[in-house]
């Protein structure tokens, strides 16, 4: 009658948990995995974890998963251009169930959609990783040194821990030459492009053969070889392709699009409270930029609640296509932000505690240029037309 | 980024023989577009312009939206002409601060795919160029520029064959102490057709004489001995950025490249510049060279952000004070190394 004594449901794909799986959603009247804790979301994107129950109720509005705190082990390559050199990475998640404000819940809550795969995750990680590397945050250089290791170790702890809440057991280069094979990569690779190339041939010979006349005509210096003219025709029909792709399954941009946004509202205002713990400034001026910044932050994180809906340029008002998909690569790009002050916070927490102000001057420059990148994307996204007329007025004034 | 200048030029060849000026300035961006771009009495033009710079700005790990970059020509190409895509790229980067060449840079180069980084070709010919101008001279394309990431020797990440790029400091008694590079270019054997070819025969050094072609093979066969998974995958070119020189301590670098360019080695943020020689490159083993105060004096002048630079173990003790201090305020990297591979 009140449903005391049925029988909880098991928990679909529970055996995959702490293998491929991570974490799983979780429906009300589930049976909880032993030793699995649960990360409620509410609607509001508030995340707790009610502590250690054997069944799961939820009240309305709430979205739930269930993860397994591993520990995993996963290889991320850390150069895309060295397909046989990974780093053997283990790393577990925090698994007190009762443990309030985790990264790796507000990670769940903003990026997770349904099921949080081992494989989607490292995706994530390596991804991580070779941004942070390639924007010289990390120092991984050839012949590295053991003290150069050690201090890439503490920066990938502390940037792992900081972006999606993850501890870092271990990490140690491995040769990935006998599961991975870069020679016959590069073969595929060419065999591939081959392929493409003699799809486009009667397109490109036409157009070398039209370039040759034009320029045998206009350029009479032997000095010069021709260079097929850019292909306006090819790449407009490209972009119709693109753009006609996108409606088809039109869904494409406007998830990618929400997905970001939805990012971009619950992660700002903890971003805002990591910046005020991660690094206190040591003089005035210092103090005063980090003001300047939090405000900012604040409007920004304003502005991405009351986002315009992404396909109507005024209200009832459809917005083209091209405009709409500019506006879900603003959005995105916006996300992409939102990783690069993670890895920051990282950076500024991984620095001793008396900083040189020199250092710290640097990591809030840092810290500026991020959040211009962020105003810039979330106007970008907010505009129903592309930002380029402005600069005929300004070359009036 | 305040280190980056406030403007900055680039030129370019035209057809006729004259040159073009690139120029980039920047300037605080107030709510404008990133990039503004101009030639003389040619929208079309401009407009191209502005998509070239946008789309070659997708291969940048960082982006700064806090500066609006202007761009202009001082005169129109003819019509048609594409070969003044490089330039405008090269430009747009001198002025933010992400590349800085030494001296003058004359480019030229065209793209259909500037948002992969690629550069497909130059329109302009070596030989019909006028002497002057071939010192300065940075052509786009296959054997030249082929890849932007090569102006610091990263590989194409996209292409189907791996090259890469090292530097190693030459001294010749002063004023013409210059970093040359080395170029190693992979391309995949299929399984069969290695067989039972020696190592060193699918290695090609042009343009160098026998007794160089021989030590460049016996280094890259050795080491990648060593390595243990490199033999008999690849046919292999070597190149070098000056036709003659002396010496072996070309090694280092080339036998780095080659790791970089197979694929298993850690990648630098900037160029690799190393010099080092091995009795043994097959046990890994990395043995002194000479030249040691005019190959430091000639690094610190030519480091920049990003920069590798890998010494002989036996140079540690006699560095000069505080080379590596100086080297780290640069923003290179400095390590004395007693063998190759990982760790």
């Amino acid at each position: 009658m009140l449903g005391l004594f049925k029988r909880a449901a098991p928990l679909i794909d529970a055996c995959e948990l702490g293998r491929t799986a991570v974490a799983l959603p979780m429906r009300a009247g589930c049976a909880v995995p032993p030793g699995c804790p649960i990360v409620i979301v509410d609607a509001g994107g508030g995340t707790r974890r009610p502590g250690a129950v054997k069944r799961f109720e939820a009240r309305d509005g709430d979205l739930a998963w269930v993860f397994h705190p591993g520990p995993y082990s996963v290889d991320i390559l850390p150069f895309a251009q060295a397909p046989e050199l990974g780093l053997r990475t283990t790393f577990a998640i925090e698994a007190d169930p009762a443990a309030v404000h985790q990264r790796f819940d507000l990670y769940l809550a903003s990026e997770a959609s349904g099921r949080l795969d081992l494989a989607a995750l490292a995706a994530s990680l390596q991804d991580t990783l070779q941004r942070e590397l390639a924007q010289g945050g990390l120092e991984l250089p050839p012949c590295a040194t053991i003290e150069e290791w050690n201090a890439f170790r503490q920066g990938l702890n502390q940037l792992l821990y900081m972006r999606f809440g993850l501890t870092v057991d271990d990490c140690v280069p491995v040769d990935l030459g006998a599961t991975r094979d870069y020679a016959a990569m590069l073969a595929a690779r060419a065999a591939q492009q081959a392929a493409s190339t003699a799809a486009l041939a009667p397109h490109a010979a036409t157009a070398a053969a039209g370039g040759a006349a034009a320029s045998s005509s206009a350029a009479s210096a032997s000095a010069f070889a021709p260079a097929p003219a850019y292909a306006s025709a090819l790449a407009g029909a490209a972009l119709g392709r693109a753009a006609a792709s996108a409606r088809e399954n039109g869904a494409e941009p406007t998830l990618a699009d929400a997905r970001a946004l939805r990012r971009l509202f619950l992660e700002l205002p903890c971003l805002m409270c990591g910046l005020r713990m991660a690094a206190l400034p040591n003089c005035p001026e210092l103090f005063r930029q980090q003001q300047a910044l939090l405000q900012r932050l604040d409007v920004l994180s304003v502005g991405a609640g009351a986002m315009p809906s992404l396909n109507l340029a005024a209200p009832g008002q459809p917005l083209p296509m091209d405009e709409q998909l500019r506006r879900a690569r603003h959005s995105q790009r916006a996300a992409a932000s939102l990783d690069e002050a993670w890895a920051l916070l990282a950076r500024m927490k991984r620095e001793p505690e008396a900083l040189a102000r020199h250092r710290l001057a640097a990591l809030y420059d840092d810290a500026e240029r991020i959040v211009a990148n962020l105003e810039a994307d979330c106007d970008g996204r907010r505009r129903a037309r592309r930002n380029d007329d402005k600069d005929g007025k300004e070359a009036e004034a | 980024m305040s280190a980056a200048p406030q403007a900055a030029a680039c030129r370019s060849v035209l057809p006729d023989g004259s040159l073009l000026t690139v120029s980039a300035t920047r300037r605080p961006r107030a709510g404008r577009a990133e990039v503004k771009c101009s030639a003389p009495d040619h929208a079309v033009l401009a407009a191209r312009m502005q998509e070239v710079v946008r789309l070659a700005r997708h291969t940048e790990a960082r982006f700064d939206s806090r500066d609006q970059v202007v761009v202009s020509l001082d005169r129109a190409p003819p019509p048609g002409a594409r070969d003044w895509e490089l330039a405008v790229v090269l430009a747009d980067r001198m002025v933010r601060g992400l590349w800085a060449p030494h001296g003058p840079v004359i480019a030229n180069g065209w793209s259909d795919a500037w948002q992969l980084g690629r550069v497909d070709g130059h329109a302009a010919d070596r030989a019909g160029l006028p002497p002057d101008v071939l010192p300065h001279l940075l052509l786009g394309g296959a054997g030249e520029l082929a890849h932007l990431g090569m102006l610091s020797g990263h590989p194409d990440p996209g292409a189907a064959v791996s090259a890469a790029r090292a530097w190693f400091p030459l001294h010749s008694g002063g004023a013409a102490d210059a970093l040359c590079w080395v170029e190693v270019s992979l391309h995949p054997l299929a399984p069969g057709e290695a067989g039972h070819a020696d190592e060193e025969q699918t290695i090609a050094v042009p343009g160098q004489d026998a007794a160089r072609q021989a030590a460049v093979r016996q280094a890259l066969a050795g080491a990648r001995h060593f390595d243990g998974r490199g033999q008999g995958r690849w046919r292999t070119t070597v190149r070098f950025g000056a036709p003659q020189f002396q010496g072996r301590s070309f090694e280092l670098a080339l036998v780095l490249a080659d790791r970089i360019a197979r694929g298993r080695e850690f990648v630098p943020r900037g160029r690799l510049i190393a010099t080092g020689c091995s009795q043994a490159w097959h046990t890994g083993q990395v043995d002194t060279v000479d030249g040691l105060a005019p190959k430091c004096a000639l690094l610190l002048r030519e480091a920049a952000p990003g920069d590798r630079i890998l010494l002989p173990q036996a140079w540690r003790s006699g560095l000069p004070e505080g080379f590596g201090d100086q080297l780290r305020i640069v923003g290179a990297s400095l390590a004395c190394v007693e063998r190759i591979g990982v760790i």
